[in-house]
């Protein structure tokens, strides 16, 4: 039955983007048509006018290539592969289990034309005597594909991809046995017979899933790839041969520590936000110094100056024998943190983000957050703070005044009860705010602002079920 | 008798009255009426034109520290600063600075804000554990360069501490808002601007007690 429905349509829809969804008739499933001559390939019913246009420059291009697993049966190591794939270039993407999608496009021009590019890179996997297969297409999966499919042609326009993918036999996808056993029940054995099934039968069958896929491997979705960053640390000990057993000396003695942790992030192009410093005692077990950084950060002089403002809070429990210091985890650094004249010198105006970091180092990373305004009716919930600042560069004139009803600029944690006793009179009509009844903390309050006693302006509510009157914020 | 100690400083060739205004120092009181042309200085409007008449330069003066000496809340006084705070995240070149609140009493209150058009994504709480705590904040953030505006409230502080922050106010260019309680009053402070906001009836008094280049005095905001 689901042959049948598959096959009648296989002439109303090509999996074509171009193509109205009302051309996909409803497949009669009456009437079959016996199994017809094979139809048009897909690359000559899709006609060049319907890719999108693009220009050849800022098309990616990928370079996959699949590793076969090595003999002794251990776990291959992607990690070192793909440390070795960064000489080619900067965007190196983990394909688990067995694979590596390099984008080469903008690597090209560095190395001569594509075809050496790629024999060097080919060239490096046999040097390091791993068995590979490698694939250049203009996207992804097409990439992914044809190097498993052990499809080595080079197809580096979009407009040859679906004639290349036609090709080659649906296993290469990797998609899940249950999928690869669906389709073959149906016959189908090569990928250019599904690019035939209609779209919509396709995705109810298969799942949207496989639909997707194929349009990233026919390059109509990007598929944005997570860069590979290496997870490298920066590591360094100083031993004394004397015990120290004053702070000021060791500051003097990581200056050289500093240095080299920011001539290491500086060569790597990378920034840490986490510090860790180790004090070695003779007896006691090392005591341990953690700083964050508000942002990724290679700077000298910012590491210094978070670590200056830690050592002066610090208490040596005892003489300190050996210092160690440790980065956190590698990040890549925005274009706008690096200053080609803040390399060592401490001078200059700070940036936002120094002046963060630094009020967190000596306060708590909890003691200085921001507030932002949420959605809601309920006054207490319609705020909340912020701790993950967002410290890149806003323009200005990008706020907008709410015009609303009057909030008070100070609201109290909690609403405090108005003695019985004092009476209360409003003078303006309140503002009823009901809402929450969803989530079991549901308020129904009329709202007034009142001047109380010598010109204080407060913000008060009468509960509306119990009459009961609260404050609940002040008008600074 | 006034006239005669007057003369006794008075050099010898100084003859008309035109001359002896021109000495650098003497300090004349009018250039607080003719401050809104006078003045080189920024400045930003408190947003009631009361105020604005009797500030020199006809607003806050910015890059300086101002004392606000206060018992209780609720009498309006952040809202004396909130023109300000607007003003100059709007009035900025490029980056919208930062504007810094350091121990206020309550939570600060987004909506109210958000309302009043300050730009939330550049406002900074910070909660110092201790006073001391509190004014080294005020100090890093002041003389940072990054911020436009530090309002900080305390309880008490000494007069050196304050002349450090006065100093950081001058160095970052940023308004340094500090909020005390009234006994400090008969203090001396380093402060350019120094008002009291106390309770009234109907509407909380101000009172200007020191004014460089103006006049001290009660000012009547009229009817809020």
């Amino acid at each position: 039955m689901k042959a049948r429905s598959l096959r009648s349509s296989q002439t109303a829809d090509l999996f074509a983007p171009a193509a109205p969804p009302t051309a996909a008739p409803a497949a009669p499933t009456a009437a079959p048509p016996p199994p017809a001559a094979p139809p048009a390939t897909p690359a000559a019913a899709l006609p060049p006018a319907v890719l999108p246009a693009r220009s050849a420059r800022a098309e990616p291009l990928w370079y996959a290539v699949v590793f076969a697993p090595p003999p002794e049966g251990q776990p291959l190591d992607l990690y070192s592969l793909s440390l070795q794939a960064q000489q080619f270039t900067s965007l190196v993407s983990l394909e688990p289990p067995n694979a590596l999608l390099l984008e080469v496009r903008g690597s090209v021009q560095l190395f001569g034309s594509l075809a050496r590019l790629r024999a060097l890179i080919d060239a490096r996997w046999q040097e390091l005597a791993f068995e590979a297969s490698s694939a250049v297409a203009p996207s992804t999966l097409a990439a992914l594909w044809c190097a498993r499919a052990g499809d080595h042609e080079c197809a580096d326009t979009a407009l040859r991809l679906p004639g290349r993918l036609a090709r080659l036999p649906i296993a290469c996808t990797a998609w899940d046995a249950d999928r690869l056993h669906r389709l073959r029940s149906l016959g189908i054995t090569r990928l250019g017979e599904v690019l035939r099934l209609p779209r919509a039968g396709l995705a109810r069958r298969l799942g949207p899933g496989a639909v997707l896929d194929l349009d990233i491997a026919l390059g109509r979705q990007a598929e944005p790839r997570r860069a590979f960053v290496p997870r490298e640390r920066f590591r360094q000990r100083r031993d004394f041969e004397t015990e120290i057993d004053q702070v000021a000396y060791l500051e003097k003695a990581l200056e050289p520590l500093i240095a080299a942790c920011a001539q290491f992030l500086r060569r790597r192009q990378a920034g840490i936000q986490r510090l860790e410093l180790r004090l070695r005692h003779r007896q006691a077990p090392p005591s341990r110094v953690r700083m964050g950084f508000a942002s990724a950060t290679s700077e000298q002089h910012r590491l210094a100056d978070v670590l200056a403002q830690q050592l002066s809070r610090l208490e040596l429990r005892a003489p300190v024998l050996g210092l160690e210091l440790i980065s956190g985890a590698l990040q890549a650094l925005s274009g706008v943190s690096r200053d080609a004249f803040a390399g060592s010198g401490g001078a200059g105006p700070d940036t936002a983000a120094e002046l963060v970091e630094r009020l967190r180092a000596r306060l708590g990373e909890r003691c200085v957050y921001g507030v932002s305004t949420l959605a809601e009716h309920r006054p207490e919930a319609a705020w909340r703070r912020v701790h993950e600042l967002q410290l890149a560069s806003l323009p200005t004139g990008s706020v907008s005044g709410a015009a609303d009803m009057p909030r008070p600029l100070w609201l109290l944690d909690e609403p405090q009860r108005w003695p019985a006793g004092d009476t209360l009179s409003p003078q303006e009509s309140p503002e009823r705010i009901e809402s929450g009844w969803w989530d079991g903390r549901g308020v129904a309050r009329d709202y007034y602002r009142v001047c109380a006693a010598r010109g204080v302006k407060l913000w008060v509510f009468q509960e509306r079920h119990t009459k009961c009157w609260y404050l609940h914020g002040v008008f600074a | 008798m006034c006239f005669g100690a007057a003369k006794m400083w008075l050099p010898r060739e100084t003859s008309s009255l035109a001359e002896l205004l021109a000495d650098a120092r003497v300090w004349k009181l009018k250039d607080a009426a003719a401050g809104h042309r006078l003045s080189s200085r920024p400045v930003w409007s408190t947003g009631s034109s009361a105020l604005d008449a009797r500030l020199p330069g006809g607003g806050w003066p910015t890059a300086s520290l101002i004392e606000v000496l206060i018992d209780s809340t609720g009498l309006g006084e952040v809202q004396l600063f909130l023109p300000a705070l607007v003003e100059c995240q709007r009035k900025a070149s490029g980056d919208v600075p930062w504007i810094v609140w350091i121990a206020p009493p309550y939570e600060p209150y987004a909506p109210a804000l958000a309302q009043s058009g300050v730009e939330l994504g550049r406002l900074l709480v910070v909660r110092p554990a201790s006073g001391v705590e509190a004014l080294w904040a005020a100090e890093q953030a002041l003389s940072s360069g990054v911020c436009a505006a530090v309002l900080l409230w305390l309880k008490g502080t000494d007069d050196r501490w304050l002349r450090r922050l006065k100093l950081a106010a001058e160095e970052g260019g940023a308004l340094g808002v500090l909020f005390r309680p009234e006994r400090h009053r008969f203090e001396s402070s380093p402060a350019s601007l120094r008002l009291v906001v106390a309770h009234g009836d109907p509407a909380p008094q101000i009172e200007l007690i020191k004014v460089q280049g103006g006049r001290p005095g009660f000012v009547d905001l009229g009817v809020p």
